[in-house]
């Protein structure tokens, strides 16, 4: 590009526009985050559900993975903030909503532990719906503002069914929310990278 | 009477990046070039200019021994972004009307 062109009305326009574009594209989540965290929810959910169901046991709690599964998760963001090279308007908002998410989810998890209700599967589907919510809303994506309405339907539907059914509605919550978005975003990311 | 647009703006090059930064909260001196298909040496030039005038902020910093330039746009340059916009947009409505 060169910078003595003069430009018309018109062509300033829609540089303008073309350089915005260009700016939105390069903006597009890579969707390791929510493919990471759905596989893994979904699959704990499963497991849980074939463990009651079945009554069979791995011996170790599957949700365990989870909580070690914070570490990759620390690692992909670092990673992906040592490649960065430029920050988004949104980024500080979203890492407010998400890191409010992880200190809700692990304050759950410590009630639930403690006060061993029976309700906790609801609670968790509820608040994994708020921050996947705001961020289908903020980032004008609607498989995520579906996610998180899918999340809350699912959190009230978990009250009138039993223990391991309830996490069938949990994993359908993963699915929702981050899995197919997760897959979606990951397909976008990979189209617009081979542009 | 029609305000004047922003010569300054009104340059191919400086406006790819201003487009670009006001798109951004802040944007490293390579991804612009990439984007904007400059040399080097010529986007050096223009961001200078729009350092300058108080368009953009330009920070230059090291990353892994390696000598980083990051520009952000300036509540100044958000201002005279905007007017440029609306100076072109009473041109074209103008121009499409006649």
């Amino acid at each position: 590009m060169r910078e003595e062109k003069q430009l018309t009305e018109k062509e300033s326009l829609a540089l303008i526009t073309s350089m915005i574009s260009k700016a939105k594209n390069s903006s597009i989540d890579s969707g390791i985050g929510p493919l990471f965290w759905g596989v893994l929810i979904t699959i704990c959910s499963l497991v849980t559900f074939a463990e009651t169901k079945f009554n069979v046991t791995l011996g170790f709690d599957i949700w365990l993975i989870s909580m070690i599964a914070v570490l990759p998760q620390i690692f992909f963001t670092w990673r992906a903030k040592k490649e960065k090279v430029f920050i988004p308007h949104d980024e500080t908002m979203m890492n407010y909503v998400w890191g409010t998410f992880a200190i809700c989810v692990f304050m759950l998890s410590f009630y639930t532990s403690q006060t061993h209700t029976s309700n906790g599967i609801a609670l968790y589907m509820m608040v994994f719906g708020i921050p996947t919510f705001i961020t289908g809303g903020i980032r004008n994506f609607k498989p995520m503002i579906l996610g998180g309405l899918i999340c809350w339907i699912c959190s009230i539907t978990s009250y009138y069914v039993s223990f391991p059914n309830g996490m069938l509605l949990m994993a359908l919550s993963a699915v929702a929310a981050w899995l197919l978005p997760g897959i979606i975003l990951r397909r976008r990311y990979l189209k617009m990278k081979n542009v | 009477m029609f305000k004047e647009l922003d010569p300054i703006l009104h340059s191919q090059l400086r406006l790819a990046v201003m487009s670009l930064l006001i798109a951004v909260k802040e944007a490293e001196f390579t991804y612009i070039r990439e984007k904007t298909n400059a040399t080097a040496g010529n986007l050096s030039v223009q961001v200078q200019k729009l350092k300058e005038v108080g368009y953009i902020d330009v920070a230059k910093q090291f990353k892994d021994n390696y000598p980083q330039t990051t520009c952000r746009i300036t509540p100044k340059g958000i201002e005279a972004f905007e007017a440029y916009v609306q100076a072109l947009q009473a041109y074209l409505g103008t121009s499409g009307k006649g």
